[in-house]
């Protein structure tokens, strides 16, 4: 979910949140790294910032990596950072722990933020299994219809995008650890295109969802010549129903607009109180 | 170890969750199970029902390490579909693309979640501080990987260029130069990372089970090719006919579906290993000299040597996308990248790749309207978990039978199971 009807999440800016004044029980912060279902996409991108890397992973204590490391979950922790989208009953009881473990957490990702590309699936999900699996194999456990992290728990930090960026994600590391408060912007991402001097796609009777997608990523798809496909989730102040006015009067089909955010936004309220 | 059941849960330094299950019982290796718990996200049934052009944003995410072959193998399939025929240029830029995912791929599995099972830590960061050179290196490289397909792809993870009959984007000239010049500056690290990875010991097993590989005549093929070859059965197949000659069964201990050959019933290795032992001739001249080295000739079935053969196909890549580089800054391809025009039709088409990890198929069936209709995805490691399974168990009854000790036995099976490079989350997809 976006930004409608989670547990009044505190976006990137609590002014509680923060483990300078929460004060971490030892003086390097804990942290663990967590996937849920997810493509581990985020978590490469933690690594994809190579240069920084090791002086990153020098700023805390890497507590739990499972992606790196053989070593085991520890009890005690100071900061969860979890990837992926909601789909079992057992992650939804994962989830409840990390929170009561964690003074911060940090919601990694497009799947963990607005349940991403996994929450295409919630259309419609009591028929989906049977589509791929003749019979479900036990080991899938409790399957619920896929849900963001943020409708689960109340998440201090999120790290939008799919995949995050690295940098903004070293951004938000820092405001976790000192407390800043500066929140994600609520503006769409048209006025980046603007800055960029790149055009724009409906002219050209071409869709794109950077009219409603909150801004923040320089409008990286558009800058490449490809329409915005809304991973960045809807923006606060984004308005639909104006949207979809424009779409038509460029001569495209609403329908076909809101076909193209169910991509990134199926499980957002506001689409789903559409029709 | 006369009666022991090792369980390991969550089997460390690989992609995703899976769980390995040996129980010896009077001396004898009993059972051997490997358990694949990821969580189900029916990318399958996901993509049915969308726009063909959005096939390559969902399925994708699939996976983040080897996101570029998945967008490739998508697009193969819908031009298959769509009777598109994409410019030599885009064939190269495409491979570029692909070989990206392997530098990535390759470079993280072999420095970051292999080395440690060589050296004796738990991860690689006391590397840091006893080989700092070393890790630099192996960074770099994986940077390099990074980006190659931030430059190709428009970012390191999820391609966003690549569309059916072309590109959105291309860099410059001189960025492909700069480009070619640091892999080539890269070549004498990965010929002695070569060497250092025939250097660990390994155990001497062999498979029994089969080997596939994309073939194509006088080319190392990834991406360029549609027949794939049964190596030990001797048995050539095109993708389109995928059906009638790889079989998908359903265990109900993974959320993964196993695969098997369906001519001789065995189970079967998707991996670096396959193709080095398909094309080892087609191999880059700096890349045959360091296998040769290393002694890594065709037909070579100890699985363990998987792990040399990715540093055999880093040495390939570089020397490779160096030169598609060179040729693609001086304009040595026919036409543009520029995607070709192409009309939406009735129609299906299989997408076939050799992945980082081995061979990746996708199989749509499109309607009129360019809506998906039937989406089947077969990954590497669904093509692998069944012989995995069967190494193991040899893997077992060998250590077994020479007394090992059950804390070993666990670190050697852990070793086998990661040189296969398994990624979990891309087996349930
Ligand atoms: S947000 Fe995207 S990149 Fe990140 S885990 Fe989810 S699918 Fe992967
Ligand atoms: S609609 Fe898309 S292309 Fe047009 S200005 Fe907005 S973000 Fe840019
Ligand atoms: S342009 Fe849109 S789809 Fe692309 S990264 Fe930004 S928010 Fe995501």
């Amino acid at each position: 979910m976006g930004s409608m009807g989670n547990k009044g999440n505190r976006g990137a800016g609590p002014s509680d949140a923060g483990l300078r004044k929460a004060g971490p029980r030892s003086g390097t912060p804990r942290v663990v790294v967590v996937g849920l279902a997810s493509c581990f996409g985020c978590q490469l991108q933690i690594t994809n910032n190579e240069k920084h890397l090791l002086e990153v992973l020098g700023q805390f204590d890497l507590t739990y990596w499972q992606l790196l490391s053989s070593a085991p979950m520890p009890e005690d922790f100071d900061v969860a950072i979890i990837e992926g989208a909601v789909t079992t009953e057992e992650s939804v009881q994962v989830l409840a722990e990390l929170r009561a473990k964690a003074q911060v957490v940090i919601a990694l990702g497009a799947c963990a933020n607005t349940a991403g590309i996994p929450g295409i699936a919630a259309k419609g999900f009591c028929g989906r299994p049977a589509e791929v699996y003749s019979t479900l194999p036990s080991v899938c456990g409790d399957l619920i219809a896929p849900r963001s992290v943020t409708s689960v728990i109340e998440v201090d930090y999120q790290v939008p995008c799919c995949p995050i960026d690295p940098s903004e994600f070293l951004e938000v590391l820092s405001k976790a650890f000192y407390g800043s408060n500066r929140p994600l912007t609520e503006k769409t991402m048209c006025g980046d295109c603007k800055r960029n001097e790149t055009g724009c796609f409906y002219p050209q009777q071409e869709l794109c969802l950077g009219l409603v997608t909150r801004a923040g990523c320089g409008a990286r798809c558009v800058k490449v010549g490809r329409p915005c496909s809304g991973c960045r989730g809807i923006s606060p102040e984004a308005n639909l129903a104006s949207a979809r006015e424009s779409v038509v009067r460029y001569g495209l089909a609403a329908e076909g607009f809101d076909a193209a955010l169910e991509l990134f936004n199926q499980t957002n309220p506001l689409l789903q109180g559409k029709d | 170890m006369t009666n022991t059941a090792l369980h390991i849960d969550h089997i460390a330094r690989v992609e995703g969750h899976g769980n390995v299950r040996v129980v010896v019982a009077d001396g004898a290796v009993d059972t051997v199970e490997i358990q694949v718990v990821e969580p189900a996200r029916f990318f399958e049934s996901m993509v049915r029902g969308r726009d063909y052009s959005e096939v390559t944003y969902i399925s994708s995410r699939i996976c983040g390490i080897c996101s570029a072959s998945h967008v490739v193998t998508d697009l193969k399939a819908i031009e298959r579909a769509f009777d598109v025929q994409p410019s030599a240029r885009t064939q190269a830029i495409r491979e570029l693309l692909v070989y990206g995912s392997y530098l990535q791929n390759h470079a993280t599995h072999l420095f970051v979640l292999a080395t440690p099972d060589f050296v004796g830590t738990p991860d690689i960061f006391p590397l840091a501080a006893s080989d700092p050179a070393l890790l630099n290196s192996a960074l770099e490289v994986k940077a390099l990987g990074n980006e190659l397909c931030t430059r190709i792809g428009g970012r390191s993870v999820h391609p966003i260029t690549a569309v059916v009959g072309g590109f959105t984007h291309e860099v410059a000239p001189e960025e492909y130069l700069e480009l070619a010049g640091k892999m080539e500056g890269m070549l004498p690290f990965m010929e002695k990372a070569v060497d250092l990875f025939n250097s660990f010991p390994i155990t001497d097993i062999s498979t029994d089970g089969d080997m596939l590989a994309m073939v194509q005549d006088g080319y190392y093929p990834i991406i360029t090719a549609d027949t794939a070859r049964f190596l030990q059965a001797d048995l050539t197949f095109e993708a389109g006919d995928i059906g009638d000659n790889i079989e998908e069964y359903a265990v109900d201990r993974s959320a993964a579906l196993f695969a098997r050959a369906r001519a001789t019933g065995r189970p079967y290795m998707a991996t670096a290993l396959s193709r080095i032992n398909a094309s080892w001739k087609h191999l880059s001249s700096n890349a045959k000299v360091a296998a040769a080295k290393a002694g890594l000739r065709p037909p070579e079935l100890n699985p363990l040597k998987n792990n040399v053969a990715q540093a055999v196909e880093l040495v390939d890549a570089l020397e490779r996308c160096a030169g598609i580089c060179r040729r693609l800054a001086a304009d040595g391809y026919a036409g543009t990248s520029e995607p070709v025009p192409f009309s939406v039709k009735a129609g299906r088409g299989v997408g076939f790749t050799e992945a980082p990890r081995g061979a990746l198929f996708h199989d749509l069936t499109i309607d009129e309207a360019g809506k998906v209709v039937h989406a089947s995805i077969l990954t590497p490691t669904a093509q692998n978990l069944a012989n995995i399974e069967a190494d193991v168990r040899k893997l077992a009854e060998k250590l077994v039978g020479e007394g090992i000790a059950e804390a070993a036995l666990k670190l050697e099976v852990e070793k086998l199971i990661r040189a296969y490079d398994p990624c979990f989350s891309c087996s349930v997809h």
